[in-house]
């Protein structure tokens, strides 16, 4: 290995990651069990799914702030269709499956038929979304889901939580498409410099509104797995999700600027900030503690992969 | 395929919502009404069967020294600090228990599970919480239950299996004859009267309305009920709300019952701006902070609400005469220290009892 490719961002992540995982194990004897790495992976889930998408949405150099909005929103349309509706439970989810990727492809559209920034675009949304979510709630939530549901959210599949199943499909779907496909390298294209992309005929509305769509796919999947976990749904849920999912790409080493970053950098990032939370609040930390340091590894997580990473472009 | 998706939304946004129940006063619900004595003698509490769930071979705890955490909705918050500090007292009291408040930064449903999972795996004796969704938070607490903790609410309820105990800190009937008291005590027993609360379909200011229109026919025939405005929860048209109340009615309305803790203080402010303190009672449910300067300049004379100092000590005691097995399902009061004995309601609530009134002498002792 070459001394370049020891000091990628992800190598120092990964060195942390285990550092971390050390740490924490020498302060709780309950944080390395199975038992309870299952449930943080249980608990990771629905922040990964959108986390993972987040990482092409941000290195086409874009951004989405909706996420979470388009989560509560799906979410409380699977509770109406369901049960204002009567439609049978699985259809309900398929069309909120639909509506979520409908939402995100909405944010596409405005994105790159309309050119606003996304920053703007989604921070719009953000608040459509989450509007319609209320008004269609009317605050009230919806319960009583059937038994078989919960399996989604709260039961075990061949020995691993159920949820852990379709994350761990959609995360090496997701890296390998980013990493060896034509679109993957599109997605890298349009964020380092999306003039020379399209000049070079590239499809780059295109492959934005598909990433954009697959965000607010991946969010609505989220609000199912979210929903069967806690068995209720609520016009609030996901709030403040997008920051979260967004810590754990830029933490991956994901640009904010575009261009770069990588599926397992995201994985890793959303590693180390569950384990934080979880073994700091074992080891006895309380959770106002936690939030501050997480903000801290955060910064010196990218303070010290920019100072090796000193002569590279950025 | 994309258009129809778009105009189902619509149709959903459009069609929900309009069918809004009537009571004797707007802005009440439907439900039956049950109101109290009017000269307080406590209601014959309807025996009903234990329905909150049990812990699965949890250890001998009586006597013995426990840990509890305490997981309010959110902390740092007045409000919860308050609870808080009724547990340590509690606690302080009774030697053999020792709490930490842990809980999320913000009410969040999600955050709130995840702080309790994490103690279910750190392994704790007991927990006392408060929801921030009773049926979301119902699995984590149902799983604590199978870890053998024991498991208490206070001010917000869980699913009642998912949960020993919940510390209920005031019944509807009883803040509705609180309230209806205090303003037939402040006007005189007669007059007229009109209500400013958040919507007419929010559930507790609906379930108030109806409590108190039964409970002022019963016991105060001779107040007349105006009329009942929304105000969203918004301060701006709380006041606005108020002062057409006051301009419309003139001398007629000799008092205001706000229903929330926005309403209330919005409505003595505009009182006071009217320069009616003293001509127009304001009485109504709301947080002490937002009240102190209205009491302090006697526009206002009575806010009603519950102590939560009080509550937290309540559920403390609870909790651990759950853990020494003296409070068992079926009982019908439980011994709470210096509050006495409280008595056991629906099934698996605690009453903590009659709701406080905050007045000029008491407010200052309260920071939430």
């Amino acid at each position: 290995m070459t001394a370049r490719g020891f000091l990628r961002h992800e190598t120092i992540l990964a060195l942390l990651v285990l550092v971390a995982l050390f740490v924490l194990d020498r302060q709780s004897d309950r944080f390395l069990t199975v038992d309870n790495l299952f449930n943080q992976g249980r608990l990771m889930t629905e922040v990964g799914l959108i986390a993972i998408v987040m990482t092409f949405v941000i290195v086409t150099g874009g951004i989405d702030l909706s996420v979470g909005s388009i989560l509560g929103m799906t979410a409380i349309l699977i509770g109406v269709f369901w049960k204002n509706m009567g439609l049978p439970l699985p259809a309900a989810i398929g069309m909120g499956l639909v509506v979520g990727a409908f939402a995100g492809f909405v944010n596409g559209v405005i994105i790159t038929r309309f050119k606003v920034p996304p920053l703007i675009a989604t921070l719009g949304t953000l608040a459509l979304y989450r509007g319609i979510a209320e008004g269609v709630s009317e605050a009230r939530s919806v319960r009583g889901y059937p038994e078989w549901f919960f399996v989604l959210g709260q039961g075990e599949l061949w020995g691993a939580p159920t949820q852990l199943w379709i994350f761990a499909a959609v995360a090496i779907v997701a890296a390998v498409v980013l990493a060896y496909t034509t679109f993957g390298r599109t997605t890298y294209a349009v964020g380092s410099n999306e003039v020379a992309a399209r000049f070079s005929g590239l499809g780059v509305d295109g492959a934005k509104i598909a990433i954009y769509s697959a965000s607010g796919l991946a969010a609505a999947i989220a609000a199912a797995i979210f929903v069967s976990r806690v068995s209720t749904t609520r016009s609030d849920m996901g709030t403040g999700i997008e920051l979260d999912a967004i810590t754990a790409v830029v933490l991956g080493g994901t640009s904010i600027f575009g261009g770069r970053g990588t599926i397992i950098g995201t994985l890793l990032g959303l590693v180390l900030i569950q384990s934080l939370k979880n073994g700091l609040s074992l080891a006895g930390v309380k959770s106002d503690g936690t939030v501050v340091l997480i903000g801290a590894v955060l910064i010196l997580t990218i303070l010290i992969s920019n100072l090796v990473h000193r002569d590279a472009t950025r | 395929m994309l258009r129809p998706s778009l105009a189902a939304m619509a149709v959903l946004c459009l069609s929900t919502g309009l069918a809004t129940a009537q009571s004797a006063w707007t802005g009440g619900d439907d439900l039956p009404t049950n109101p109290l004595a009017c000269d307080g003698t406590p209601a014959t509490p309807v025996s009903v069967d234990y329905d909150g769930g049990e812990p699965t071979n949890p250890p001998d705890r009586a006597g013995k020294a426990i840990t509890v955490v305490d997981v309010p909705k959110l902390i740092g918050d007045g409000y919860f600090d308050a609870t808080s500090k009724g547990i340590a007292e509690a606690t302080a009291e009774l030697g053999n228990m020792t709490a930490t408040t842990d809980g999320p930064v913000e009410a969040n449903i999600d955050d709130q599970i995840t702080v309790i999972d994490n103690y279910i795996t750190k392994g704790v004796d007991g927990i006392l919480f408060a929801a921030n969704d009773s049926v979301a938070i119902a699995p984590v607490l149902k799983k604590a239950l199978e870890a053998g903790i024991n498991v208490v609410g206070y001010d917000a309820n869980a699913e009642p299996d998912a949960r020993q105990w919940f510390v209920n800190q005031a019944e509807f009937n009883g803040v509705a004859k609180s309230l209806v008291d205090a303003l037939a005590a402040e006007i005189g027993g007669e007059g007229a009267f009109a209500i400013v609360t958040s919507t007419f379909t929010t559930p507790n200011q609906a379930r108030w309305i109806s409590e108190m229109a039964a409970y002022a026919s019963a016991c105060h025939p001779n107040l007349t009920w105006l009329e009942t405005v929304e105000a969203q929860e918004d301060n701006i048209l709380s006041f606005n709300q108020a002062n057409t109340l006051i301009n419309k009615y003139g001398d007629e309305l000799k008092g205001i019952l706000g229903m929330t803790s926005i309403a209330t203080p919005a409505a003595a402010d505009a009182v006071t701006q009217a320069g009616q303190c003293g001509g127009i009672a304001v009485v109504g449910l709301a947080t002490p902070n937002a009240m102190k300067p209205y009491v302090e300049s006697d526009c206002v004379k009575s806010v009603v609400l519950w102590n939560p100092v009080d509550l937290g000590y309540a559920a403390a005691q609870v909790l651990r005469a759950t853990a020494d097995g003296t409070l068992k399902p079926g009982d019908t009061s439980v011994q709470a220290g210096k509050l006495g004995e409280l008595q056991v309601i629906n099934g698996s609530e605690i009453l903590l009892g009659a709701p406080f009134v905050f007045t000029k002498d008491n407010i200052a002792d309260f920071d939430f």
